[in-house]
């Protein structure tokens, strides 16, 4: 019965041609193996985020009643609160996994010739990733979304020139209203799924046409020193365990500790204490203020909003700059501006959270 | 009598308890399985003839002695502090109802800790088979550490109608036995056996991970494929000796159970359910990991994956061991003593001459109906709550007036036959001035208009004549 389905199958899709690529295809195995994994854990949350947030767009209303179907979805739909957990939750170790996914391959050089689209897509990936769950958590519109997200689009508004302008096109007006939600829902469920998905296609085809890359530790080494394992179904089922383990996190999470929704956002109450950005925006919120209590005015948040383009921008050109596989000063200095770059988003991070303690 | 109050902000002292606690069982039970997988695997390399096993069981024994002789050492006294400060009532309890158990619990300790030692420290260095023999005298005495802690760890879930009986007369003791062979103590022995040896199995692909995959293919594929199978009985016998064990609890404590599973159509199950399925389902999910990675790919199989399924042990451990702590509510030691330390026969008076009516710990540098309803707060909420982190009643009062919160208190207080709450919270105790304190104390707590706390300055104490 199954061999004659797959021998249908076969005959119309060429699958033999499939599995007999994928078993000549071969994926390095070395001491830092394990960070080849990330790349597809963050593709498997990716997943989970579409399958839930199809669930939710069943009942959620964007607008005036946007807290209202929140409310309903969390408390009266059967699973309501299970799915809206798990895509709240989902999302937050997506943007970890691909955190960790971008240092493990900025670390291993993966970055050099001839995978600098790969790294480009990629931070555009992360990018996308960020503003998704911008646009996602105003979406409940309950106080601590509405406040934050107003805190949050401060930083835009900041900005010499333009900034205002696309603060208040974000807005869809002076404040943050049910017109911002509006926009934020097209946004999250339209703008930015048909950038992402595309961009996603380029990032994945790019993995699979250069392969995983080895680190300097390992190209050091002669070839035939290196060890490898077929792609199919070795590492597919290695692969497919740690998306298990992945599914195991989250079910834990989005069981044990579902996503709270707090009280309907109200605009002329006043900002409850502590209000604070999520998690992956903490550092640059909170070298936005370091740099605002040390020079006077707005100039600290516009110099601060400066440096932070600046090292953005120099993290995102890496592979210009490093772009060669050998050994030279070159490395060196990328691998130390690594290095800074994760302490300073740690360090920053952890002091964003004491100050609101 | 009361004691001083243990608060620990943002955490909770409970959280205190579960984190050390948690640790504690992952590595106190992986001292269990691992002191019979020691002998089981050194038994079959010397029938076998295979002396590259017998390396690898030297190194796996060292990891051994590290990990259970000192971390589970260390956090074994962790918990007893911990327990002790937060559960002063319970503790005693259980001291003086098991001293004797205690006693043996400590002996068996104390040979193992020798025998491990001697154990590793004797590696070809003393015949093989007296070897052998010390390894199952450690995997022997470990196993009465289990038997023995086992039952007192079960008397506090079902401590029997016997001990009940006499519960409160001064004569607890004499029913020791009955204590101890209560009636969730056979179904929890068995399903903490089947937790030992699927943890040694887990904490051996650790080991077996760090086997050099080019140098020794053969050991590695062996040696991974013999400790897979450890967690092949608690796959098999798990659902089994759960069900047993749940069948034993209490009717009226199964009752958040049987809720969350009425309610699993609807989806609004409860937390303990939740918790009883994800640790279902991460059991579950170790078996076919580790069937992937370890049975099925040995070569390949690296610290990493291991450090996973780890991980996922954890998981199943922390949750497992939460479900059954969360069974017991309201009460610590089932239907004697509420979760707050306070005896279910010490309700009544209690109620007529007020909680505090002992208490000597008041703040003394705020308004006495202040330091009042702090101490109220302290002692009947503080054990499970905080007022700003975990279970934060700031948070859970945010949006009640003041009137609200009395009528909860109101609830509590009177804890009728049919209050929801009583199936997991302790009935509120004391004199209507007591409640009206605690009030007003967790009113200023969760609303930000509220009065706050008068200061005054704290009495300076004189050396008594």
């Amino acid at each position: 019965m199954v061999a004659s389905i797959y021998n249908w199958l076969d005959e119309r899709l060429g699958l033999a041609e499939i599995i007999a690529f994928a078993q000549h295809k071969t994926v390095p195995t070395h001491k830092h193996s394990f960070w080849y994994y990330w790349g597809g854990i963050s593709l498997f949350l990716f997943l989970i985020q579409v399958f839930t947030g199809i669930l939710l767009l069943v009942y959620y209303r964007p607008g005036a009643e946007a807290f209202e179907s929140v409310r309903q979805i969390t408390y009266v739909m059967h699973f309501g609160w299970l799915i809206r957990s798990a895509h709240s939750w989902s999302a937050n170790l997506f943007i970890f996994s691909i955190i960790v996914h971008m240092f493990s391959v900025y670390f291993m050089k993966a970055y050099r010739k001839p995978r600098e689209i790969g790294w480009f897509t990629g931070i555009a990936l992360l990018f996308l990733g960020a503003l998704f769950g911008f646009s996602g958590y105003l979406l409940p519109m309950d106080e601590l979304s509405y406040f934050a997200t107003k805190v949050g689009l401060q930083i835009p508004a900041s900005l010499p020139f333009l900034g205002p302008f696309t603060a208040t096109i974000l807005r869809g007006g002076p404040d943050v209203s049910e017109f911002t939600v509006q926009r934020f829902f097209a946004l999250h469920v339209v703008v930015l799924p048909l950038l992402f998905l595309p961009l996603l296609g380029l990032h994945l085809y790019l993995v699979q046409k250069h392969g995983n890359a080895l680190p300097p530790s390992e190209l050091a080494k002669p070839a035939s020193a290196r060890k490898s394992i077929p792609f199919f179904p070795n590492f597919f089922q290695k692969d497919l365990a740690m998306w298990l383990i992945s599914l195991n996190v989250l079910a834990l999470l989005a069981s044990v500790y579902p996503w709270d929704l707090g009280k309907q956002a109200d605009a002329l109450s006043p900002a409850p204490a502590g209000i604070h950005p999520e998690w992956y925006f903490m550092a640059p919120f909170h070298m936005l203020k370091i740099l605002g209590n040390w020079l006077p005015g707005a100039t600290g948040e516009v110099v601060g909003i400066l440096l932070f383009t600046v090292g953005l921008a120099l993290w995102v050109v890496i592979p210009l700059y490093d772009g060669e596989n050998k050994a030279g000063s070159r490395g060196r200095i990328a691998h130390y501006f690594g290095l800074f770059a994760v302490t300073a988003l740690l360090v920053t991070t952890a002091l964003g959270y004491w100050g609101i303690r | 009598m009361n004691y001083p109050f243990w608060e620990v902000p943002f955490l909770g002292s409970s959280s205190v308890i579960a984190i050390i606690a948690i640790f504690h069982v992952m590595i106190s039970q992986f001292a269990v399985g691992g002191g019979l997988w020691l002998p089981m695997a050194e038994r079959k390399a010397l029938k076998e003839g295979r002396t590259d096993w017998m390396a690898q069981l030297k190194s796996h024994s060292r990891f051994f002695l590290l990990i259970t002789g000192v971390f589970g050492t260390v956090s074994g006294v962790g918990i007893w502090f911990a327990i002790g400060l937060t559960q002063p009532e319970a503790t005693s309890t259980l001291i003086h109802n098991f001293v004797f158990g205690w006693a043996m619990e400590w002996v068996f300790f104390l040979i193992e800790l020798t025998t491990i030692a001697v154990y590793y420290y004797t590696w070809n260095r003393i015949p093989a088979k007296l070897h052998l023999a010390i390894g199952w005298l450690y995997a022997g005495s470990s196993l009465f550490t289990l038997i023995i802690i086992n039952g007192i760890l079960t008397f506090m879930l079902t401590p029997g109608d016997t001990w009940l009986g006499v519960a409160g007369t001064g004569a607890e003791a004499s029913k020791f036995w009955n204590a101890f062979f209560n009636p969730t103590y056979w179904p929890s022995l068995l399903m903490r056996t089947l937790v030992c040896i699927s943890l040694a199995g887990v904490w051996a692909l650790v080991t077996g991970s760090r086997i050099d995959s080019d140098k020794q293919p053969a050991l590695k594929a062996s040696y991974l494929r013999w400790t897979t199978r450890w967690l092949v009985p608690s796959f098999v016998l798990m659902p089994l000796s759960l069900l047993w064990y749940l069948l034993m609890v209490p009717a009226s404590q199964r009752a958040l159970l049987t809720l969350g599973i009425s309610t699993i159509g609807s989806g609004t199950f409860s937390q303990v359910t939740r918790l009883a399925l994800v640790m279902i389902i991460t059991s579950a999910t170790i078996i076919v990991v580790t069937y992937y990675l370890a049975y099925k790919n040995p070569k390949d199989f690296t610290l990493a994956h291991a450090s996973a399924i780890v991980i996922l042990a954890l998981m199943a451990t922390g949750t497992g061991e939460q479900a059954r702590e969360m069974l017991r509510k309201p009460y610590v030691i089932g239907r004697h003593m509420y979760s707050n330390g306070l005896r279910v026969s010490e309700v009544a008076g209690r109620n007529q001459n007020g909680y505090l009516e002992h208490s000597l710990w008041l703040n003394q540098t705020t308004s006495a109906h202040w330091a009042q309803g702090e101490a109220m707060y302290r002692g009947q909420c503080g054990a499970c709550h905080t007022l700003t982190g975990y279970r934060a009643l700031n948070k859970l009062l945010a949006n009640r007036d003041r009137q609200s919160v009395g009528s909860l208190l109101t609830m509590l207080h009177e804890y009728k036959a049919d209050l929801a709450y009583r199936k997991f919270m302790p009935p509120l105790t004391g004199t209507n001035e007591e409640i009206e304190a605690l009030g007003d104390y967790l009113y200023a707590q969760a609303s930000p208009n509220a009065p706050k706390a008068t200061p005054v300055s704290a009495p300076v104490l004189k050396a008594e004549k």
